[in-house]
């Protein structure tokens, strides 16, 4: 009986940090794979509606585009971040930020995962209208979507905490 | 009801030409003990796995979410009840090389204290996961629930699977299971695997180890598809297989004692029938009434080609209704099942000791046990009519150059107590020790032995559910 826990432990140890390992090897491939449009119930969304605002005509800011940090290419001050997850309830949401001097010049959406089609929907049509207001109001400060409460919180906490790493006041 | 066929004599039947050939010595596969720690290595090693893949799913962010260690903790118990929960089918699904080392009812005693947790671990994770994503939500738990069952896929189902295994759960709560009849319980508790089946989408589905991870999702599955495989296999398939092999017929139904009867059966290939003395199979007579529940009762001898015989005690309804089956009557067997065999022997000599109708298995393990192992054998009995198969052991010891003691007496009175044990047997620390009879007889003797020095492996039992 005490030499069957050990057995049970023993395998215990073994699996746990078998899994952990082969996580950490894994790691990038696995993070991709969780933001990836492939996996069911998890779908990527950019913001591609939404007028672009002309504040800053040179940059090259695409709506959708998802990079992490590309501070050269947006050349003069520009720098982007990524907010933190978000979990709103029915999903998940991550946003990077784009910023210059004191204007936010771009919000895209990295990740956006939900748990079911109806909020699916219900986010991808306020992500747009969230992502006007934020440039309109170059902060976090925003009304938000009337019947979206959920994902404009996430969407609000997302971008402030990505300003907070850009320590954009 | 037909009055049974009764004759005197040989304990089997006369003619079919067969009654002087030895016994067919089957090959009877050996317990391998070494497999059996295989797969409790192999079922730590998931548990760790399933843990570390709940682990790897969450990240700091999420946890420091509003509703986030709710969720978390929701997804841990769900995962690692879920894993529990396929644990516990394994345990019934009767793999054969494990039955051989634990025995039916040491998988089933494992069976029955696990269960209390994949059951409370699930319940657990619902409330959780509400609890978390209400407070995520910041919404009420109620309205939450509503939700979650309403606008998440397959929650409901599942919920409802969830339901049903703790109906479960709660009948087979002690108290209120020994209200029911033990085909009720049986019957209600088969729909365990309609419980789990319903609640597997969800997990795929929405479990954050398994949403965007193809690779966990695969092995998930696959764990499950082999599962319900060998649960297939072990408990349907090869039952059906050897009952069509066998063909078994009740050849007579004899009684043996008061409320005691021995049916004897006859079927083809017998000789090939993988049966060591002690164990017992699950027999299906198939006549009306009868046909839909299977009981277990031990062989109380060897099988001797073309015949099989078991011996029962009308404890019950059912096995009180055994006395008026008729020869013709076909059969049909699970097992054999039971790791109280010879195989189980560590030392050159043993003592059997049976309560009741303990003694049916310990006939035919004593006839099973090799001719030099000098036994000694404890039989306790309340009356000495009760004392069925006396003659056949009585012979049996004598071939054996063994000694025989009979206890009579009322349950409290004639115990086996540590005087007759230090008394009757000088050698009990270097001889292996066979009890077999009722749960709370068995009960009693082991913890007897073991207070007297006698090692666990030294220690084999079969108890018999009443």
């Amino acid at each position: 009986m005490k030499r069957a826990a050990w057995y049970l432990v023993a395998g215990a140890v073994a699996g746990f940090a078998g899994v952990l390992g082969f996580h950490g090897r894994g790691a990038p491939a696995a993070q991709s794979a969780a933001a990836g449009p492939g996996a069911a119930g998890a779908t990527q969304a950019g913001s591609s509606a939404g007028p672009s605002p002309a504040s800053q005509p040179g940059q090259a800011s695409q709506p959708g585009q998802a990079s992490h940090s590309s501070p050269a290419a947006a050349g003069g001050g520009a720098h982007s971040a990524a907010g933190a997850t978000e979990q709103f309830g029915y999903g998940q949401l991550t946003v990077d930020v784009t910023v210059s001097g004191s204007r936010i010049t771009n919000v895209t959406v990295a990740v956006l995962r939900t748990l079911d089609p109806t909020s699916q929907r219900l986010s991808t049509q306020a992500i747009p209208m969230l992502r006007s207001q934020v440039l309109a109001a170059d902060g976090a400060q925003i009304d938000g979507v009337s019947g979206a409460t959920f994902t404009s919180q996430a969407y609000v906490n997302s971008v402030q905490a990505a300003l907070d790493k850009l320590h954009f006041k | 009801m037909s009055a049974p066929t009764v004759r005197s004599g040989s304990a089997w039947p006369m003619g079919r030409g067969s009654r002087h050939t030895t016994p067919g010595r089957p090959r009877v596969p050996l317990p391998r003990p070494a497999l059996a720690r295989t797969a409790l290595l192999v079922a730590g090693v998931g548990l760790g796995a399933t843990t570390a893949l709940t682990l790897t799913a969450e990240t700091a962010s999420q946890f420091t979410a509003p509703g986030g260690p709710a969720t978390f903790a929701g997804n841990l118990t769900g995962m690692i009840g879920t894993y529990l929960a396929l644990v516990m089918v394994l345990l019934v699904s009767r793999i054969p090389a494990i039955e051989r080392v634990l025995g039916q009812d040491g998988l089933v005693r494992w069976h029955r204290r696990l269960a209390p947790w994949p059951i409370s671990l699930l319940a657990a994770h619902a409330l959780f996961i509400t609890v978390g994503f209400a407070q995520a939500a910041r919404a009420g738990l109620w309205h939450e629930a509503g939700i979650l069952l309403t606008r998440f896929p397959d929650v409901l189902i599942a919920t409802i699977g969830l339901g049903i295994m703790c109906l479960i759960g709660v009948i087979s709560l002690r108290a209120i299971r020994s209200r029911l009849s033990r085909e009720t319980w049986w019957m209600v508790h088969l729909y365990m695997y309609l419980a789990l089946a319903l609640s597997f989408a969800h997990v795929i589905v929405l479990g954050p180890s398994f949403v965007g991870h193809p690779l966990t999702r695969l092995v998930w599955s696959l764990a499950w598809a082999g599962t319900a495989g060998l649960v297939i296999a072990y408990r349907f398939g090869l039952p059906v297989a050897r009952s069509l092999r066998h063909r078994l017929v009740v050849e007579e139904v004899r009684p043996e004692g008061p409320g005691v009867v021995s049916v004897i059966c006859s079927g083809r290939d017998l000789d090939k029938l993988p049966v060591a003395g002690g164990q017992f199979m699950l027999w299906r007579f198939l006549s009306r009434g009868r046909w839909w529940q299977a009981h277990p009762f031990s062989l109380s001898a060897l099988p001797r080609p073309p015949y099989v015989r078991l011996t029962v005690k009308a404890v019950g309804d059912y096995s009180a209704a055994l006395a008026g089956l008729r020869p013709g009557t076909p059969v049909m067997v699970e097992g054999p099942y039971g790791a109280f065999t010879r195989h189980a022997q560590v030392w050159p000599r043993a003592v059997l000791v049976a309560g009741g109708i303990g003694i049916t298995a310990l006939r035919s393990l004593l006839e099973d046990l090799p001719r030099n192992c000098s036994p000694i054998v404890l039989l306790r009995a309340s009356r000495r009519e009760d004392l069925v198969l006396g003659p056949e052991v009585s012979e049996l010891v004598k071939n054996r150059r063994g000694q025989l003691h009979v206890l009579l007496g009322h349950r409290e009175q004639a115990s086996i107590d540590e005087r007759d044990l230090r008394r009757l047997v000088p050698d009990l620390h270097r001889r292996d020790v066979f009890i077999c009879g009722p749960e709370g007889f068995v009960a009693s003797i082991v913890d007897l032995v073991k207070s007297l020095g006698v090692r666990d492996e030294a220690i084999h039992h079969e108890a018999f559910a009443l």
